[in-house]
């Protein structure tokens, strides 16, 4: 087995009296996205703060390809990418000039600025102050920045939030992309969808505490329903049909209730994560 | 992958693009430009001479052979003219400013010029301030001498201060005991003034020399809200987050604003100094060093400012509040007399009167040494303070 990219022991944070992050451990292999999956306030940003040296943790102990972050390593901060939820870029700079300039902050002589810029499309606009960018456009450059060092590493909070589902899907193709580069990747998220699609494993944290921490799959395996609902026709009007699948007479009771009409529609009653999160912690991913 | 990073090339990476973004940054770029400008126009407008002349108008009768005797001495000592005026009402006037008083190049012939009414400036003749009177009344000499009460009239323009107004009016006292035959009662001595200090009489700067201070110190002012909007802008935007989430440190952080803000602020002083002819082939190096006290001190105060100004408003605000105590002593330089001691006390003190003693006075490194260490000591305080004040800011963002 390889070594963990991210390894987390028992890591606390508070503010103040708040204790915001109490005590999670979690790895992330190399290749692997782990999703972050909670509401805001649970502790997603703060665990990352800790993990890039942004804040210093309160306990525990976290290692960064190998290295103590307590360590405040030069040379693993080279190996990571952070996208932040903020937009915090040089607005009265242009794409590219940003990008040159977090390349030479890497002691990267030439980057290929315009390459990464056309990979979440932005090269047409790499001469433009980034000022004059969309909130969309805004995001595709700070996932682009996070890229700048082909980083072994990459945090990623938020990284999708309040775009539309174009810019959305463009920046989980560069996403997934960088996993399959090798990149070991910690997603934050209270987007459901984006943690499913994208997620190898998720972790599940609330009032900074995680509370179940798997693949997608065998979460719902584990926690969701497994029945199908059918809708047929009824004469003149319709009517439902549900059928569990987790007796031995599943398949027989499915063929039969399929056969008994003409069958408008069939669907699969799987939990999706945010109803399994409900489930968990007794409050929604939003808010 | 991994990569060794210098500190060196990160300073340099973050102060380039400092001055990429200071380029683009239209406010300021238009203010430091602006002011270059017209801090270089303001001095060559400003008087180059200075007239430490003081002009008396008198008017007189019955008093010819007294008042030779007084134009004789006036002549033959520095800083007295006395002009004389045929009517009480005519000296009144001129000192009102009602009308002017022109003179001939050569001194032999005089003007009384009505502006309102329209008269033309007489030519080849220069006009000449009157700004102080004396106007004694018809038997002044035989009534005093007789020891009757008479009473003189000094005219004087509200600009001419209350020294000057009193010394006019001591004057006459004299005149009138000479002429009473009563003997003043105190002795004068041997030297009649004692100076306390650098005696400056006839050693007066014009007022172009005395701005040069204030120019200097004017320009790196408008490099601290320029700096201290850059520092600000990447507190307030967190970009300043980013950067330390990479191989840089807060350290190569605050090495970076250190040095960008020193070149800055040095290298246009250094323009307005060379623009307002303050460099000689003696005085280059000490001046050199002076800039680069003040530049490094107006650096950490930028920093401060930077650090707790959260808009554009706020930097404003914060700047004022640190630059105009920072101030005083150039204006002091520029109005001597309105000043008290304690702006000896004030961080740019020392530095002002490096300034001006090398630009005006020719002063060399053995009479500023303890101005500049003061200086120095000041420097070392304030930025250590920006340095503290900036740090702490970013780390606990």
């Amino acid at each position: 087995m390889t070594e963990a990219a991210i390894k987390v022991e028992d890591i606390t944070y508070a503010y103040g009296d708040l204790l915001a992050v109490k005590g999670i451990s979690f790895e992330v292999q190399p290749g692997e996205i782990l999703g972050f999956l909670g509401p805001n306030g649970a502790g997603k940003s703060t665990t990352i703060k800790m993990l890039t040296g942004q804040v210093a943790p309160k306990g525990g102990r976290a290692q960064i390809l190998g290295a103590d972050i307590t360590l405040d390593d030069p040379d693993i901060q080279a190996r990571i990418g952070v996208c932040f939820e903020e937009k915090n870029l040089y607005l009265a700079m242009s794409a590219k000039e940003n990008l040159d300039f977090f390349a030479s902050l890497y002691g990267i002589k030439d980057p290929d600025s315009l390459e990464i810029l056309r990979r979440v499309g932005l090269a047409d606009r790499a001469k433009d102050r980034v000022k004059t960018y969309s909130k969309g456009m805004r995001q595709r450059m700070m996932i682009s920045r996070a890229f700048i060092n082909k980083p072994d590493v990459l945090f990623l909070d938020e990284p999708t939030d309040g775009l539309d589902p174009v810019t959305s899907a463009s920046i989980r193709a560069t996403i997934k992309e960088e996993a399959a580069r090798g990149a070991a990747v910690l997603l934050t998220t209270h987007d459901m969808f984006e943690a499913d699609e994208l997620s190898d494993r998720v972790a599940f944290i609330n009032d900074g505490v995680i509370v179940a921490i798997d693949t997608p799959e065998n979460l719902k395996l584990k926690y969701g329903k497994r029945s199908v609902k059918i809708r047929l026709r009824n004469g003149s009007g319709v009517r439902e049909e549900t059928v569990a699948l987790d007796t031995p007479q599943s398949g027989e009771l499915l063929k039969e209730v399929v056969g008994s009409g003409e069958v408008l529609t069939i669907h699969t009653e799987e939990a999706t994560l945010e109803d399994i999160f409900i489930q968990m912690t007794g409050r929604g991913l939003v808010g | 992958m991994s990569r060794t990073v210098s500190r060196a090339a990160i300073v340099s990476a973050i102060v380039k693009k400092d001055l990429v973004e200071f380029s683009r940054d239209t406010l300021y770029l238009f203010l430091s430009i602006l002011g270059l400008v017209l801090f270089i126009t303001f001095f060559w407008i400003a008087p180059s001479t200075v007239n430490e002349t003081l002009t008396l108008g008198v008017h007189q009768t019955g008093m010819n052979a007294l008042f030779d005797q007084f134009q004789e001495g006036a002549d033959a000592s520095e800083g007295l003219k006395l002009v004389q005026f045929a009517s009480e009402e005519e000296l009144k006037k001129v000192v009102a400013g009602d009308l002017e008083y022109w003179e001939s190049k050569d001194g032999a012939q005089t003007f009384l010029r009505d502006k309102a009414a329209g008269d033309e400036k007489p030519k080849d003749a220069k006009k000449v301030d009157v700004a102080i009177g004396i106007g004694f009344p018809a038997g002044f000499l035989e009534k005093t001498a007789a020891k009757e009460r008479t009473t003189v009239t000094v005219y004087s323009d509200a600009g001419v201060p209350s020294e000057i107004q009193g010394a006019m009016t001591s004057f006459v006292r004299e005149i009138a005991y000479t002429i009473a035959g009563d003997a003043i009662p105190v002795t004068e001595p041997a030297q009649e003034n004692i100076i306390l200090g650098t005696d400056r009489a006839g050693d007066q700067i014009s007022i172009r020399e005395k701005m040069r201070p204030m120019l200097a110190l004017f320009v790196l002012m408008v490099e601290v809200l320029s700096m201290a909007s850059l520092v600000s802008s990447e507190v307030m935007n967190r970009t300043v987050t980013a950067v330390l989430v990479s191989p840089a440190r807060a350290g190569d952080f605050l090495m970076a604003k250190t040095i960008y803000g020193t070149m800055l602020a040095m290298s246009q002083a250094m323009i307005v100094l060379i623009a307002i002819g303050a460099f000689t082939t003696t005085n280059w190096w000490l001046l050199l060093l002076t800039m680069l006290v003040g530049s490094v001190m107006f650096t950490g105060v930028a920093m401060i400012v930077g650090a707790a100004g959260k808009d554009f408003l706020g930097t404003l605000f914060y700047g004022v509040l640190f630059l105009v105590p920072l101030m005083i002593p150039a204006f002091a330089i520029l109005l001597p007399g309105t000043a008290s001691a304690w702006i000896r006390f004030l961080p740019t003190y020392g530095m002002t009167q490096v300034l001006t003693g090398v630009t005006a006075y020719g002063l060399g490194w053995a009479d500023v040494w303890q101005n500049l260490l003061a200086a120095t000591a000041w420097v070392v305080v304030i930025y250590l303070a920006g340095l503290f004040t900036l740090k702490r800011k970013v780390e606990s963002l």
